[in-house]
């Protein structure tokens, strides 16, 4: 049962702004932009280089046009900014021939993505994401990269084989997306048992000294409805409670992957002779 | 946009007014460690050290400055122009950015308005911002490595990556119990619970986390018993070799912020931060206490910073399985078990005192790995045949 009457909207979880578009104007947008994406994707295919990128440009830009005719609020300049630098990453990404390189567009990408996390006040999600993605894994892609780097490369090695379907499938996906925000659903409030103060152990404060407030279980009933929870300590809350079962699996799987990195890295046993 | 910037003018500046400070100290904090560091390696080595420019040479870092400003930009032919350029730039962009969430003195959980010594005071996840922020410095030395295009080069970065990635694991399992404790990822936060006495510092509760803590967060800065991304015995420099001059001067610039941010961070986790015996905290304080702690928190820092220059001079550097072995099989057992006595003295809602009994951990540890050491040694068969003896690994 919800202890508490927490009205979604009010929570800094999950006030976003409505994305409001129809199916028409989605499939106009979505349709562009697989477009832009596979021609974008023709190294060698089309002679030209530059009709390629001339051709992806012209595209690029007039899903742009679309995106724009569909009403919505985007107020914050910064965040503008990063939604471009996330998807020139992303171009970088299909498009560059150098590994490396592709490795650094991506890796752009990521950190766009999380500055536009930021902007909506998703911190715990954009310092995840750049803990894992940008600061762990883009940084291994490197490490083997680097290795690689002095073999010589064949045609197949940079160029796709089958664009088509690879731009089929992100378009696809990117559909798929665009149509699960744009439906208008109710939001699901979250459910946060502020009666079971984990890990929130009563700091020893000194004289004068407030400190930013934490439930307690001796609040009443009209105090825990005016709480507002930090976002952090809410998110974890939620995790740890309403996601118990999704987060133990989750777990579950990373440890039966770790046990199977264990036993695949392990050296073949020497010859005893 | 001029009438929006005049409204919000009163919440501005003191931003405004931190950033202004930050920029302004901490080009000239790694000027004057150069010259702290030369001093200090001359004292070790009964030598003198710099000593002609100015007062006890107190301008040599100033001339070591103006030199390297005034250096001819040498760029190698075979380098990838651009990345060449970016990398030691982002270097020093991470490094600095990084100090973005960080009190550089005394910051009152209140918030009010007026100057406080914080960019961005109250964000709810500090200390995980910071490191997201550091993690992504080790780009500007792989970069540079691989623009570098030499052999040398390549093989810093690649070893940088894995040092990154291995010690980056440990810095963040050992504050989780510093996390978990005082409930919050803030860093003021975790400040403000050490305030109540001296015993309340982390140190003494979580004396593991601090040694896991500080020796992660020294393999992240590349500082000497963890240098190998460029030991010059190997490498020429590593990852450093086709920079000289400014882009030189901008690498190390990043390298000693880094060793501010570490300083910084250990006094502020575990050494109480701006919190001494008989200074009440900073909330509603006046200007004298605020000062005041804002030098009880420079004089920790200092002395932090003193004990990792002084490491280098007194540590040989590590191997490279020795390097990995410290990360993989020494501190990241040590962080979980000390995660594991956090959680239990939490569950079963004890003193939290009782934790100081972690500081045995270490002391095991030792033992254990110096009885292996031992018994790879003792172990004949394993020598005669040549191959390397297991377990030789030395861990402390």
């Amino acid at each position: 049962m919800n202890p508490l009457s927490i009205d979604p909207k009010n929570l800094p979880l999950v006030n976003g702004e409505q994305f409001q578009g129809n199916l028409s104007q989605i499939l106009l947008l979505v349709i562009l932009l697989g477009t832009a994406a596979y021609l974008l994707l023709q190294h060698g295919l089309v002679k030209s280089k530059m009709m390629a990128w001339a051709g992806g440009g012209l595209f690029a830009f007039a899903a742009l046009m679309a995106f724009m005719s569909i009403p919505m609020q985007l107020e914050s300049v910064v965040r503008i900014c990063f939604s471009i630098l996330a998807v020139a990453g992303g171009v970088a990404f299909i498009t560059a021939r150098e590994p490396v390189h592709a490795a650094l567009g991506f890796a752009t990408a990521v950190l766009s993505a999380c500055g536009v996390m930021f902007m909506q006040s998703a911190y715990f999600i954009a310092a995840a994401t750049m803990i894992v993605y940008a600061g762990a894994t883009i940084i291994i892609f490197l490490f083997v990269l680097m290795f690689a780097q002095k073999s010589n490369l064949q045609w197949y090695d940079v160029q796709l084989i089958r664009p088509v379907i690879a731009a089929g499938v992100a378009t696809s996906l990117l559909f798929a997306i665009a149509w699960s925000v744009s439906e208008p659903g109710e939001i699901l409030p979250i459910k946060l048992d502020l009666t079971r103060p984990y890990s929130l152990a009563a700091p020893g404060s000194a004289p004068g000294q407030a400190l930013p407030p934490v439930p307690e279980s001796t609040m009443s009933q009209a105090q825990l409805s005016e709480f507002v929870p930090a976002k952090t300590s809410g998110l974890g809350r939620s995790m740890f409670t309403d996601y118990l079962l999704a987060i133990e699996l989750a777990g579950t799987v990373l440890l039966v992957a770790t046990i199977g990195a264990i036993v695949l890295a392990q050296n073949p046993e020497r010859d005893p002779s | 946009m001029i009438n929006s910037l005049l409204e919000y003018w009163p919440v501005l500046w003191p931003t405004l007014a931190a950033i202004a400070v930050i920029l302004a100290v901490v080009p000239f904090l790694g000027l004057y460690m150069t010259f702290i560091e030369r001093k200090v390696a001359a004292y070790v080595q009964d030598r003198v050290g710099p000593n002609r420019v100015g007062p006890f040479g107190l301008f040599q870092a100033v001339a070591d400055g103006i030199k390297i400003f005034l250096k001819e930009q040498l760029i190698p032919d075979h380098v990838y122009t651009a990345l060449y350029f970016i990398a030691p730039a982002f270097s020093l962009i991470t490094a600095m950015f990084a100090l973005v969430v960080m009190p550089f003195g005394p910051v009152a959980t209140d918030y009010a308005g007026g100057f406080r010594f914080m960019v961005a005071p109250g964000i709810d996840i500090g200390i995980l911002m910071m490191l997201a922020i550091s993690s992504l410095s080790a780009y500007g030395i792989i970069v540079g490595g691989w623009a570098s295009n030499n052999k040398y080069s390549i093989y810093g970065a690649i070893r940088s990556c894995a040092q990154f990635i291995s010690y980056e694991i440990p810095l963040g399992l050992s504050i989780l119990g510093v996390i978990a404790i005082a409930g919050s990822l803030n860093i003021e936060r975790i400040v403000a619970v050490q305030s109540a006495s001296i015993l309340d510092w982390n140190v003494f509760w979580q004396p593991v986390a601090m040694l896991v803590f500080f020796t992660s967060a020294l393999a992240e800065t590349n500082r000497l018993p963890f240098d190998l991304p460029e030991c010059e015995q190997e490498l020429v420099g590593g990852f450093h070799t086709e920079y000289s001059g400014i882009k030189f001067v901008l690498y190390f610039l990043a390298e000693y912020t880094h060793i501010v941010t570490v300083s910084f961070l250990t006094a502020l986790l575990f050494l109480g931060g701006w919190h001494f015996p008989g200074l009440p905290g900073p909330s509603g304080a006046s200007t004298l206490v605020l000062l005041l702690g804002l030098l009880v928190l420079l004089v920790k820092v200092s002395l932090v910073v003193m004990v990792i220059i002084l490491l280098r001079w007194s540590l040989p550097r590590f191997r490279f399985d020795q390097l990995m072995g410290l990360a993989w099989k020494g501190l990241i057992p040590l962080a979980l078990a000390n995660l594991v006595g956090v959680a239990v003295v939490l569950t079963l809602g004890l003193p939290k005192h009782l934790l100081i009994a972690t500081a045995v951990l270490p002391v095991l540890a030792a033992y254990y790995s110096a009885t292996k050491f031992n018994a790879s040694m003792a172990d004949e068969n394993i020598s005669k045949k040549g191959l390397s003896p297991r377990g030789a690994v030395s861990y402390e």
